[in-house]
């Protein structure tokens, strides 16, 4: 069982190095470095700029040191916001886009699951459709459109929300302000999980198992919360665990709609300006981010599938 | 069937034994799946609107006065919907976002944009006013009524004068027949330029899938049919390109990259997303290796290659085919994403999602700009998802009958 | 266990040894392609003590008449006629809270595949003990020390050990004797066995057998056996349900059954199963043609497109129960007083049952 977990972490941070070292090289491979697209500088301040920012240095030099800071957490000073480096910019952003995030875990976990449950329990009846179609829109239309039409409805047409996020300390954001990220960014995932959760439990209570329990005269509210669920969750926590990554640090979209100075914000920003310390040193944070909450799925899985932990052997 | 009448205890012949065949016309998988395509009304209504737009793009030009990169100066911001004031008899006009006046038929169609357009401003006294010429006469403007607090209870935004009569209400609401579906910033023909988007955005997503198919395909169906160590490497190096979200990916080689071009933009779908269909083709494989027929070729001397390739990639056509269908949206999607975050396609070229990022800088003043592609990318992934998610049931061989 | 529900078995009386008593019962599915009639008018009594064996092909309907005994029917299937008396309680009308107080209490069942009829994420013991607290005032450690104990009784080595595993550890011949466990735990008055031995070896199949037999002995219950298989049938079952369409065939003594079949088709089986009772060579002889489609069942006897002997009646209407003696019954015409007899077939001509 040990095993199972060492292997799982070393692999982790294995990933990591590669993904942290591939972006690395990618940010370098652009022809001209960030300063060639700004008007022409005078050659002089270019180098000197260059110089300061350590980009005249062989590359191995720069990815030696580039690894090393990765690990102290230092992964450099942004180019395009002179005085901040970029540790400060994400530790700035985090918790703007982990609030959000809660928020958007929060209901995808408490509405999603037992409406998928509902809909398995009572399928095909009206219900089941209701929420399937629901369910199916939340999955197809892009968070962007979500996000877009409820800036549009109640900021600018009927003015209950600021447009901007309040972030003057003091000032906390209302429910309706957070209405609209956090729908916008928790609407795939909430669909999404409906649906896995309702296909899960009725292929769970197809099971032979379920029968048995049943034969034994185990009452339904039993059955189904204990018997079933435990299985049928199996590949809902799965897709969890990657998904609270991704919702944690805030979707780049809903952030930029929203006006939210979050991770998301800082990432789609540096992109733009071709920031590139910026965006290494998103990039390698949420690789991290990423890869984490995949181990933490590993671990939540061994904990519920026996079978997992002590490795399938039939005698 | 007999009509002969036996007695009850005589003996009956064999042929009077009705014994009713049990065997259905039998199925061929495909006709079997298609059949229950049919029936499930999700994936008719997805098909629908499939081919809706596959026509809106590709024969909707041919229908439209203008291009979709035609520049009309005088016709900037024009909404689709248009509230006209009839100033005098048979005269309609109407304003637009940036306070230009137009004159406009009964019937909605532009006539001309107001010439002389002035603007008479005075705070203190309240004074907030455009002025046109309109045939030869004064046309006034008059939006103080949300800027002076005593005018607020009228309830209007603005009024025509003319002639020396106000017009405080509109005539009508009319739909502009020149412009259906209103015109840009620049004065170019939405409707236009989402046909120009739909074409974009489907061409780069079927293209980015069919080269996802291709990559995915003969990777999956390398390390399905190998086996072993290759498969073992081969699917490591998935499992870690899957370890981090492949929109990352995509926007990563974006940057790289440098070039917002069309071809840029498609290679880079194409050689992100096919892990998937590496995946599933894998699985196929592995599952199919084992049935019978392989072995019969392998024994005969079917070269690998030919295995693969003639028995079992047609084999698992069906989930192929269904994984496709799933991935066009996601392509459209991305695509969408990239442009709303700057990295899509470059001027003039439109795709539904340049067309949103443009419409969301006036989101407060011409929302149809942003609604409009809006609707059109969600009624595209609307349509690939009910129509994907109808193939995917009706080509799951468990639910077979006959 | 259970806090506002009547209890049912409060009342409850048998009438000498008859157990349950099954009586013309009906049950059918209501699906899209129409009604699909599994069992359509099976009648038996089940005394103490008997091991009832029910043969019968795929699709003849034993599982589903056990399935409705149990009220284990679902959606889009129920029972659509007849009735279930378990001692003097009605069980067709009873709502599924009240009979999961019968279910693995009074009357348990065990399933055809080992290997898929246990939770695999809770260990044996917690499954074991789950039906134990259900149905008894036992505490936790009581349990558990009964879920011990039952291991040991259907034999499986270091119980002790073996209770905190999961189900992944174990063999399908231990599995099911871990379901045999479950089964009789609250030592039930009828012990229903669908195909236990079906998918397991040989081998393991004869000592399943055997446990069952012992363990009715031991807890003094009643057995219903459910299988395709003659050979299991002749091992331990003392009577014999023959089925076939949804109705019963013959029902007999298991000797009087193998030395006296006195219907066509159990004739057929008998001849096309390699097993030969009275221990001489014959040929093996199959049955022509294929089970009837229970979405139409046919007028008369199911049995009539594929009998070698049928008559004009035998289409028209389908045979009652007719008394061979007082042991044995066949649903054939064969055996009614106007019917002619047939060169090379015993036929008893009795009257009607």
């Amino acid at each position: 069982m040990r095993n199972y977990y060492i292997q799982r972490i070393l692999s982790a941070i294995l990933t990591l190095f590669l993904i942290a070292s591939l972006t690395f090289f990618m940010m370098h491979a652009i022809p001209g470095g960030p300063f060639s697209r700004e008007r022409s500088l005078p050659p002089q301040i270019q180098q000197h700029l260059e110089e300061k920012y350590n980009l005249d240095d062989p590359l191995i030099k720069q990815y030696f040191d580039y690894m090393v800071g990765l690990i102290t957490f230092d992964v450099g000073l942004s180019f395009k916001k002179p005085g901040y480096s970029v540790s400060e910019l994400i530790t700035l952003g985090l918790p703007y886009s982990m609030e959000v995030g809660f928020y958007a875990i929060l209901l995808i976990i408490l509405l999603g699951v037992p409406l998928g449950i509902i809909s398995a329990l009572k399928q095909n009846k009206p219900v089941d459709y209701f929420v399937m179609f629901i369910a199916t829109l939340g999955v197809t239309v892009p968070s962007f459109v979500v996000a877009n039409l409820f800036l549009y409805f109640l900021a600018y047409k009927g003015g209950y929300i600021s447009v901007l996020w309040p972030t003057e300390p003091g000032i906390n954001p209302t429910f309706l302000q957070f209405l609209g990220p956090v729908v916008a960014l928790s609407g795939y995932s909430l669909s999404f999980v409906s649906r896995l959760t309702r296909s899960s439990m009725l292929e769970v209570m197809r099971q032979d198992y379920i029968r048995t329990a049943r034969a034994n005269g185990i009452p339904r509210s039993k059955v189904i919360f204990k018997h079933a669920l435990k299985n049928a969750l199996i590949p809902a926590i799965t897709y969890l665990g990657p998904m609270i990554a991704g919702i944690l640090t805030g979707s780049f979209v809903v952030e930029k709609v929203f006006s939210i100075p979050g991770i998301g914000q800082y990432f789609t920003q540096s992109v733009t300006d071709r920031d590139y310390t910026v965006i290494v040193g998103t990039t390698a944070f949420y690789a991290a981010l990423y890869i984490v909450m995949i181990l933490l799925v590993d671990v939540a899985y061994s904990l519920i599938d026996p079978r997992i932990r002590l490795g399938k052997r039939s005698e | 069937m007999n009509k002969v009448a036996y007695n009850n205890f005589d003996f009956l012949p064999p042929e009077a034994k009705s014994d009713k065949e049990q065997t259905r016309p039998s199925l061929t998988y495909w006709k079997d799946s298609w059949r229950r395509l049919r029936r499930n009304k999700g994936a008719m209504v997805g098909l629908f609107g499939i081919l809706a737009i596959v026509l809106f793009a590709v024969i909707g030009p041919l229908f439209t006065q203008f291009t979709y990169d035609q520049q009309v100066n005088k016709y900037k911001n024009v909404e689709p919907f248009l509230n006209v004031y009839e100033v005098d008899e048979g005269v309609f006009v109407f304003v637009n976002i940036d306070y230009y006046a137009y004159q406009i038929s009964e019937k909605g169609e532009l006539i001309d944009r107001l010439s002389g357009k002035r603007p008479e401003k005075n705070i203190a006294e309240g004074i907030w006013r455009y002025h046109y010429n309109l045939n030869g006469k004064d046309l006034i403007l008059d939006y103080s009524y949300k800027q002076v607090p005593e005018k607020a209870g009228e309830g209007i935004a603005y009024s025509f004068i003319y002639d020396g009569v106000e017009y405080k209400e509109k005539a009508k609401t009319v739909w502009n027949k020149t412009y259906p579906l209103g015109t840009d910033n620049l004065g170019r023909d939405m409707l236009s330029r989402l046909m120009e988007g739909a074409r974009i955005s489907l061409l780069v997503a079927v293209v980015a899938t069919v080269v996802n198919l291709f990559i995915g395909i003969t990777y999956g169906a390398i390390a399905g049919y190998a086996g072993g160590r290759t498969d073992d490497i081969m699917m490591r190096i998935i499992d870690i390109i899957d370890s981090i979200p492949l929109l990352l990916y995509v926007i990563l080689l974006m940057v790289v990259l440098n070039d917002t071009g069309l071809q840029t933009i498609i290679l880079t779908l194409g050689l992100v997303y096919w892990v998937g269909m590496a995946r599933m083709v894998r699985g196929q494989v592995l599952q199919l290796k084992e049935q019978e027929y392989v072995l019969a070729a392998r024994m005969i001397g079917v070269p690998k290659h030919k295995i693969v390739f003639r028995h079992l990639i047609p084999n698992a056509l069906g989930p192929i085919l269904v994984s496709m269908t799933m991935m066009i949206p996601t392509a459209v999607f991305t695509e969408a994403f990239l442009s709303f975050i700057g990295l899509g396609v470059s001027a003039p070229h439109a795709s539904w999602g340049t067309l949103a990022n443009d419409g969301a800088r006036s989101i407060q003043t011409a929302f149809y700009q942003l609604l409009e592609p809006s609707i059109g990318i969600a009624l595209a992934m609307l349509s690939f998802n009910f129509f994907g998610d109808g193939m995917r049931s009706a080509f799951d061989p468990r639910l077979r009958r006959g | 266990m259970r806090l506002f529900q009547e209890d049912i078995l409060k009342n409850i009386q048998f009438e000498d040894d008859l157990i349950l008593k099954v009586d013309h019962l009906q049950t059918t599915f209501y699906t899209h392609m129409g009604q699909v009639k599994a069992v359509r008018g099976v009648s038996f009594d089940l005394r103490k003590g008997e091991i009832l064996g029910i043969v019968g092909e795929s699709g003849s309907g034993k599982s589903v008449t056990a399935m409705s005994i149990m009220g284990l029917v679902d959606e889009p299937g129920r029972v659509s006629g007849g009735s279930i008396r378990y001692g003097n309680l009605e069980l067709t009308k009873l709502k599924d809270s009240e009979m999961n107080q019968l279910r693995g209490k009074e009357i348990s069942m065990i399933f055809q595949d080992p290997m898929t009829s246990l939770n695999p994420v809770f260990t044996i013991g917690q499954q074991l003990k789950e039906v134990i607290l259900t149905h008894t005032s036992l505490t936790g450690a009581e349990a558990h020390e009964r879920a011990i104990q039952l291991l040991r009784m259907v034999g499986i080595p270091e119980p002790e050990l073996r209770v905190r595993q999961y189900p992944h550890q174990f063999s399908g011949g231990m599995r099911q004797r871990v379901m045999i466990a479950m089964a009789v735990s609250c030592n039930p008055k009828v012990l229903i066995a669908d195909e236990p031995t079906t998918a397991l070896d040989v081998t393991i199949q004869a000592q399943i057998l055997e446990l069952i037999q012992n363990l009715k002995t031991k807890l003094d219950s009643t057995v219903i056996l459910i299988t395709h298989d003659l050979g299991v049938v002749s091992e331990i079952c003392t009577k014999v349900n023959v089925m076939y369409g949804g109705l019963v065939m013959e029902s007999s003594d298991v000797i009087d059954l193998f030395e006296n079949p006195q219907h066509p088709y159990t004739n057929g089986l008998l001849q096309s199963v390699p097993i030969n009772v009275r221990g001489e060579k014959a040929r093996l002889i199959p049955i022509d043609g294929t089970p009837p489609d229970l979405l139409k069942p046919p007028s008369g006897c199911p049995f009539s497109p594929r009998c070698p002997h049928t008559m004009g009646i035998c289409q028209k209407e389908a045979a009652p129960l007719f008394r061979i003696n007082d042991r044995h019954c066949a649903a054939c015409w064969l055996h009614s007083p106007e019917a002619p007899q047939v060169p090379g077939y015993v036929q008893s001509k009795v009257g009607e049952e």
